[in-house]
């Protein structure tokens, strides 16, 4: 039943000291809006201006805006800013999980291992690390949401851990032979110019887009990040909801996985650290664009794209190799900063 | 009752702490009007008196939070002006507080619990000298007979240890000669009855060794029972300072509510026997020709609940019927609304909630009794009901968010339409429904809460303290918004601690205590004072007038 239909006026007029909110006032509401507007494109066109920089600054000009260098930055940055979405998933609802770095890389390395080591066909083996990615969230989920534990130290717990399993499989070696030429062909091709495994990031981006603006699910998410003892009051079922997103980020960090291995043809063993911290990054930062003070898809793709730019510019001027994460830091610093600042920074819990 | 005042003359060299004459306002609320206070050396002294009598207001300026318009404060000869006088002064004067909430660190151990208010004793290097801080905790917990070792965490203390440890470290540094005067707000309200026994006469026994106390408590019988003088507040006044008799509970009473007993004589106990000398007039009054009996559908039934603090409650509510539920802190009001709504299990007893389509499935969660028509205001706005970060229409939706779902996305346009609409109707004042909920005033927070409800169309509406920290005029508009549910049929079960609230509002009361209905006070009977007495009495009641059915023990 809409409540539009029933809605009676108000006739009763008691004496109040303010004007009823039928006759707003315009000029604050303006500036405000007007300010808003700034600060949720700030992101953006820091992004346009970054871009426009290294386009015209002569030592990068010549090779930074061509369809080469555009093609190798969205590229490599795909996997990021998958691992971005999965990362704002958890954050939504207020709970970190920081072994999402090393889920991709032991789904990197079950994908690999199960088609080098094992002979098995490639299906099966993107479906084990996919499937990896669901059970460690699982677990999460089940730690953090039922057992109450911080999800913090428990998802660094499970980095960890899964950072000594990835050593203990692979032998420290990087596993190169025996692999399904069609996955490394997949990560190296392009359709319309673009990088075929940008499309996938569209699509998970799409989807989870959906999933968080226009489904009452991704409203009840927001409402647990924002105060969950209120949201278990007007009904939501707040361990179940938080449980699915630490699932969800585990599934789309499998796929990262295996992103990850069809862009560089091997699987090396590492923590996942040097990949989730970008994404992180680019995760903060968003919250900072399209909705501030929210985590959201479309900052979150804006916020990536910022850093990545961002180096890449740097890159080709001939800045040094420490520059890069040089600037994700300070980048990341200064949105959780701005964010703050801004006052509408929501204490995620830890 | 001047004649009670009289009788205080003790010798001003007994005198420990005297207070006179304090006047206190709050904006247009005068919440204290001349209260006068006296306590002798070595006594157990009780400040007894009604909500919103001032008792409380008292305690704050006493201990420096709140500052006094005007009165004396006198504690061992020394006098302060009340307007000059802070929290410096207070503990400089030699008086220490416990309040309810002990301000105890529940994992830490009680010697360090005593240590972070005076200090760790240090060595050279500052090295903690541990056991010279635990030989001192020790010989403190023996001095006030808790039995446990300085190296307990307080967590695992029984609750009447923990309140004694905490006046422990209030007196800490009390030595021989210095006389410290021991103020308790409500020492006992959160514990059960045997744990206040202990509690009480451990601090009998203080006293009986020189100790000076000041009690604010609810509990009549226990204050009877420990207390040596007496001071009542009404209306921000002292009406009476009993010193060295005591006066029976009914005494105390006449004395809070300002009723002759002579009136209800025996029949003090009946639910409403006290009446108000002037029933102000109240707006119930004018929708009582069309009140419960017109509709007698039962909308909720409770049989027998137990759980938490409550004791087997029975309580009927019908349709369109506005009822209240009172009671002193820890009766289980708020446990018998959240019990209702699904959020506590009950241990035994049975929750029925029929709705508009017949009886409510028995699962009991919050998801199937909002489904069933159930709803509730909780009493904690910002931790319980807000989403301070979220714009005010997320926080109007959030309880429908299913009906603007389509396939295609969220249909925001209505979403923002509806919102709109509820803020007029409910009449929230705000620039836009975009702003953050945190941007409003808490009256208008809380009528963001009520809103979100009331859209629903429930059967029944639970209310937690509806008005609490909520400004006159929007309580003014969340009545008018309760009665108007009320009379388009929605049962309305109203917990609060403002008893003029449950007389203006409700068409009948039921007042909890220990966990049991113990009156249901409805018409006529429904005053302040006649509620004020239902509450603090202990005594058994009688049965009550037939009015009602089932909803008495």
């Amino acid at each position: 039943m809409s409540t539009t239909d029933t809605v009676p006026v108000r006739t009763d007029g008691e004496p109040g000291p303010e004007p009823r909110p039928a006759a707003r006032d315009r000029s604050p509401a303006t500036s405000r809006r007007l300010r808003g507007l700034a600060e949720r494109h700030a992101l953006l066109l820091l992004l346009v201006a970054v871009a426009a920089f290294f386009s015209f600054y002569p030592p990068s000009a010549e090779r930074f805006a061509t369809s080469a260098n555009l093609n190798v930055l969205l590229g490599n940055q795909a996997t990021v800013a998958l691992l971005a979405l999965a990362v704002i998933l958890p954050l939504v609802c207020g709970y970190f999980d920081f072994s999402l770095g090393a889920v991709a890389v032991a789904s990197t390395v079950l994908t690999a291992g199960l088609m080098s080591f094992r002979d098995l066909p490639l299906g099966v083996a993107m479906a084990a690390g996919i499937g990896l990615g669901v059970a460690v969230g699982f677990v999460n989920g089940l730690l953090v949401t039922r057992l109450g534990l911080n999800s913090f130290v428990t998802t660094l717990g499970m980095a960890t851990l899964l950072g000594g399993l990835i050593q203990w499989y692979t032998g420290g070696q990087t596993i190169q032979a025996g692999l399904d030429p069609r996955l490394a062909r997949f990560g190296s091709a392009t359709l319309l110019g673009i990088p075929q495994v940008v499309y996938v990031v569209v699509v998970v981006a799409v989807l989870l887009w959906y999933l968080l603006t226009q489904t009452p699910f991704g409203r009840g998410l927001y409402a647990i990040g924002s105060n969950p003892r209120s949201a278990a009051l007007v009904g939501i079922r707040v361990q179940r909801s938080a449980w699915t997103t630490f699932v969800l980020a585990g599934a789309i960090a499998g796929v990262v996985g295996v992103l990850a291995l069809a862009r560089s043809g091997s699987a090396t063993a590492d923590t996942g650290t040097p990949m989730l911290f970008p994404a992180l990054a680019a995760a903060f930062l968003g919250a900072t664009a399209v909705r501030p003070g929210f985590f959201n898809v479309v900052g979150t793709i804006i916020g990536v794209l910022f850093v990545s730019v961002a180096v890449s510019g740097l890159t080709l001027s001939g800045a040094s190799a420490w520059a890069s994460p040089v600037f994700n830091g300070a980048s990341l610093l200064v949105a959780v900063g701005l964010s703050h600042y801004l006052g509408r920074s929501r204490g995620v819990r830890t | 009752m001047s004649s009670a005042l009289a009788a205080a003359a003790p010798s001003d060299s007994e005198i420990a702490l005297r207070v006179s004459g304090l006047g206190k306002r709050f904006g247009a609320t005068v919440a204290l009007d001349g209260a006068d206070l006296a306590l002798r050396h070595g006594t157990v002294h009780a400040l007894v008196g009604g909500n919103g009598c001032g008792k409380s207001t008292v305690i704050k300026v006493l201990a420096g939070v709140h500052r006094a318009d005007v009165g004396r404060i006198e504690v061992a000869g020394r006098t302060w002006d009340a307007s000059d006088y802070d929290p410096r002064t207070a503990r400089a004067a030699g008086l220490r507080f416990v309040h309810q909430d002990l301000g105890l660190f529940p994992q830490l151990s009680i010697a360090e619990n005593v240590a972070l208010d005076a200090g760790y004793p240090t060595a050279t290097g500052s090295r903690v000298r541990w056991g010279a801080l635990h030989r001192r905790v020790a010989g403190l917990l023996e001095a006030y007979e808790v039995e446990a070792d300085p190296r307990t965490p307080v967590g695992a203390l029984r609750p009447a240890q923990r309140t004694l440890v905490a006046i422990c470290r209030a007196l800490q540094d009390q030595e021989a000669d210095q006389r410290l005067v021991l103020v308790l707000d409500e020492p006992t309200a959160t514990l059960p009855q045997h744990e206040s026994d202990v509690l009480l006469e451990a601090v009998r026994r203080r006293a009986d060794k020189g100790q000076t106390v000041l009690i604010v408590s609810h509990r009549m019988p226990e204050v009877l029972g420990v207390c040596e003088d007496f001071t009542v507040f009404r209306d921000g006044r002292t009406v009476a300072a009993l010193v060295g008799r005591r006066p029976t509970e009914q005494d105390l009473v006449r004395h809070m509510t300002g009723v002759d007993p002579a009136v209800s004589s025996d029949r003090a106990l009946a639910p409403g026997a006290i009446r108000s000398g002037s029933p102000a007039p109240r707006a119930k009054q004018l929708r009582r020709g069309s009140s419960p009996a017109a509709d007698p559908g039962v909308v909720l039934s409770v049989r027998g609940l137990t759980g938490g603090p409550l004791r087997g409650v029975d309580l009927d509510v019908h349709r369109g019927e506005i009822v209240g539920v009172a009671g002193l802190v820890g009766s289980g009001r708020s446990s018998l609304l959240r019990t209702v709504f699904g959020e506590l299990p009950p241990v035994s007893g049975s929750v029925d909630v029929r709705s508009a389509d017949g009886p409510a499935r028995p699962t009991q969660d919050i998801g199937s009794r909002m489904d069933a028509g159930v709803a509730l205001v909780p009493e904690d706005r910002a931790g319980e009901a807000a989403f301070a970060d979220l714009a005010v229409r997320d926080n109007l939706t959030v309880t429908v968010r299913r009906r603007y779902w389509r396939p295609w996305g969220m249909d925001t346009r209505a979403e923002e339409a509806d919102a709109g609409a509820l803020v007029d109707r409910y009449g929230v004042r705000t620039a836009s429904t975009a702003i953050p909920l945190a941007a409003l005033s808490g009256g208008n927070q809380q009528k963001v809460v009520l809103a979100r409800w009331l859209q629903r169309t429930p059967s029944l509406l639970l209310l937690d303290e509806p008005t609490q920290g909520v400004d006159v005029m929007s309580r003014a508009d969340i009545y008018a918004s309760v009665r108007e549910a009320a009379a388009a049929g929605c049962a309305v079960l109203v917990a609060s601690s403002d008893l003029l609230e449950l007389c203006s509002l409700c068409d009948r009361v039921v007042v909890l205590r220990d966990g049991r209905i113990t009156a249901d006070v409805a018409g006529d009977d429904l005053t302040p004072d006649g509620l004020t007495a239902l509450t603090q009495l202990t005594a058994d009641t009688p049965p009550r007038s037939a009015a009602h059915q089932g909803a008495i023990r």
